[in-house]
């Protein structure tokens, strides 16, 4: 069965290959087919934007291997599209600061307590209102903690999430539950900007505006015991998940970049159709120079997030008066979701070193894996999907399925559908706060406009995406839970 | 002159049509303005100086507006009325008037992370100038 999809004017021809995958078939100046995970009822929303031309573009980036993939939540982003995954060979290929994105690290983390929804159900909206106090939110939100000296950003960007646990934010086994331990090693702050380094001093511990917000989740179903059982996750638990990446300072680090890719697009001779894939082979001076900036922007998300944990839980003890041990703040997992990562993985029977671009994507490994902390060995690395902040978020494992189809990689959220004007229109006769309050959640905000432009409506459903990687193999359904609190900038 | 937003699933666009190569850079930045905040409640009290270079017109558009963010990114600052006084081949030169955010007075919309390349585009038609740019929010 094929399908034509119209995207941005110009029909995609899909072949299906499986119930949940898609494939565009190479041709042109595609170096490798392109294929979609999704199901027939998510396939329609791509049809009206460019998100199939995107999967197309990056399939003509030198060096890529097997395919170009596009995850469930695949929507229309710049360059790569939003959910989309590609590997390219270390030896011959290229890094592409667009498959990075402008939030370098963008990522999130769930964090679980002690706590049984039902037991502190009147004083979520205290806690809503003191994680807003606590945790600066919005646009040029700064000044969780206090404005840190060159010396010390520097030292941050190299250590990542160890620096925030060596200034007393948060605790050692923290470390352990994070993608890379929380740092990239790689790291070179003089490669940094003067106005990258600016923007990174006051911005630590912030939650930022767009689609980044702070969830207080309940768990409302668990669909494998076993793999929740070494979660630590039990029915209508309290838990905390936060969406943040590397503000300012990440921002700055990927525009910096882009003009240096422009140039050296030219200078090696790269034909790419879309300017914002603009690239650079891994092995030149310049991709070495991308890669060493990334991680420092990457290791400034990992503080970020760790310093906001760490305030989370102050506003948790403030509020509920309970001790450190009875509320049993422990950080499950950390994943970064956009970001090349250097790995090896198994292609046609052979290991190969690729870097593994993924703009919008989750890394999925599976048990066993020596990337896999000690503690979730037998089970896999957790997976975290958010959603869009009124029906449901979710936490899956890798599998081995995964390492074998989409080079370890999953989906990372919902996905929106809905264009931002189109969202603000719809919200325009409705009361946000009413709005979420009917669906049972708390929300404080910074920016209405923003709010009304991040909107449950404006998403497609996560539940349908997961499911989609559920089915497929790639990652298993753990649990699913849902938002009682939401901060947002 | 016309200016219009670009429906984009994730992200904002601007697409601008002018007879006037200047107009086209001083209507792009207020239209970068024009998404992050509500102009009608800027004051236009103060004025800085903006100025850019890059090769092609392309570039240098692109340049222009990445400085124009940058204000905003570093200072705060949002400008509500644009003039470009020296624009050639390589460098252009402006003034910006207007003021840093101040959350208490001015609606904010959105934050702008970055000017992608993606599907960006300055051309000339038919004696108009033509400019397409998307934002990543």
């Amino acid at each position: 069965m094929s399908r034509g999809d119209r995207t941005g004017g110009e029909e995609v021809k899909l072949r299906r290959v499986a119930e949940y995958l898609w494939e565009i078939p190479r041709h042109g100046a595609m170096r490798v087919p392109g294929r979609i995970y999704a199901s027939e009822e998510l396939l329609p929303s791509l049809q009206h934007d460019q998100s199939l031309r995107q999967v197309m573009n990056v399939a003509c980036l030198p060096g890529i291997v097997g395919y170009s993939l596009a995850m469930p939540d695949i929507h229309w982003g710049y360059g790569f599209p939003i959910g989309g995954v590609a590997a390219v060979d270390t030896r011959d290929g290229v890094i592409s600061p667009g498959g990075v994105g402008y939030d370098i690290n963008c990522g999130v983390r769930l964090v679980r307590t002690n706590l049984l929804y039902r037991d502190v159900e009147e004083k979520i909206s205290r806690l809503v209102e003191a994680l807003f106090s606590l945790i600066p939110s919005g646009v040029g939100a700064q000044g969780a903690i206090p404005k840190i000296s060159r010396g010390e950003e520097k030292r941050l960007l190299r250590e990542g999430a160890r620096w925030a646990v060596g200034e007393g934010y948060g605790r050692q086994e923290d470390l352990d539950h994070m993608e890379e331990g929380g740092a990239l090693g790689s790291a070179d702050p003089d490669l940094l900007s003067e106005r990258a380094l600016e923007r990174g001093l006051r911005q630590v511990g912030t939650l930022g505006s767009g689609n980044h917000f702070l969830e207080i989740g309940r768990v409302e179903e668990i669909y494998r015991p076993w793999e929740a059982e070494v979660l630590g996750l039990f029915p209508d638990q309290l838990l905390v998940l936060i969406h943040t990446g590397s503000r300012g300072l990440g921002y700055q680090t990927c525009e910096d970049f882009l003009k240096v890719m422009n140039q050296a697009t030219g200078k090696y001779g790269i034909d790419i159709p879309d300017r914002q894939l603009a690239c650079t082979p891994l092995s030149s001076p310049e991709g070495k120079d991308y890669m060493a900036a990334m991680a420092c922007a990457a290791n400034y998300a990992w503080a970020n997030r760790q310093v906001i944990m760490n305030q989370a839980e102050k506003a948790f003890l403030r509020v509920l008066g309970v001790s450190p041990r009875e509320l049993g703040f422990f950080l499950i997992y950390d994943v970064c979701h956009n970001i090349a990562k250097i790995e090896e993985h198994m292609v046609e029977g052979v290991p190969r070193r690729l870097c593994v671009h993924r703009k919008g994507a989750t890394r999925a490994f599976p048990p066993n894996h020596p990337s896999v902390p000690q503690a979730y060995q037998k089970i896999g690395q957790p997976v975290l999907v958010p959603g869009d902040m009124g029906r449901y978020s979710f936490l899956l494992v890798g599998t081995e399925e995964a390492m074998k189809a989409t080079f370890g990689s999953t989906c990372h959220g919902a996905g929106r559908v809905m264009s931002r004007a189109q969202s603000k229109k719809i919200s325009r006769g409705i009361n946000i706060d009413q709005e979420m309050a009917r669906r049972g959640v708390v929300v404080r905000y910074q920016g209405r406009a923003t709010m009304a432009e991040e909107m449950p409506h404006a998403y497609k459903d996560v539940a349908d995406v997961v499911e989609t990687m559920d089915q497929a193999g790639i990652s298993k359904k753990v649990a699913r839970f849902r938002p009682v609190g939401v901060i947002k900038g | 002159m016309t200016i219009r937003e670009i429906e984009h699933t994730a992200d904002l666009g601007i697409e601008i049509e002018t007879g006037d190569l200047p107009v086209l850079f001083s209507t792009a930045a207020e239209g970068l303005y024009g998404l992050m905040a509500d102009l009608n409640d800027i004051i236009p009290k103060e004025k800085i100086a903006v100025s850019a270079v890059g090769q092609g017109w392309e570039d240098l558009f692109h340049a222009w507006l990445c400085e124009l963010l940058s204000q905003f990114n570093l200072n705060g600052f949002v400008g509500k009325q644009c003039e470009v006084a020296v624009l050639q081949p390589g460098r252009v030169e402006g003034w910006v008037r207007g003021e840093c955010l101040d959350l208490e007075r001015h609606s904010f919309y959105t934050e702008i992370k970055g000017v992608t390349y993606h599907d960006f585009k300055v051309w000339q038609e038919d004696g108009m100038w033509h400019a397409k740019v998307i934002f990543d929010v």
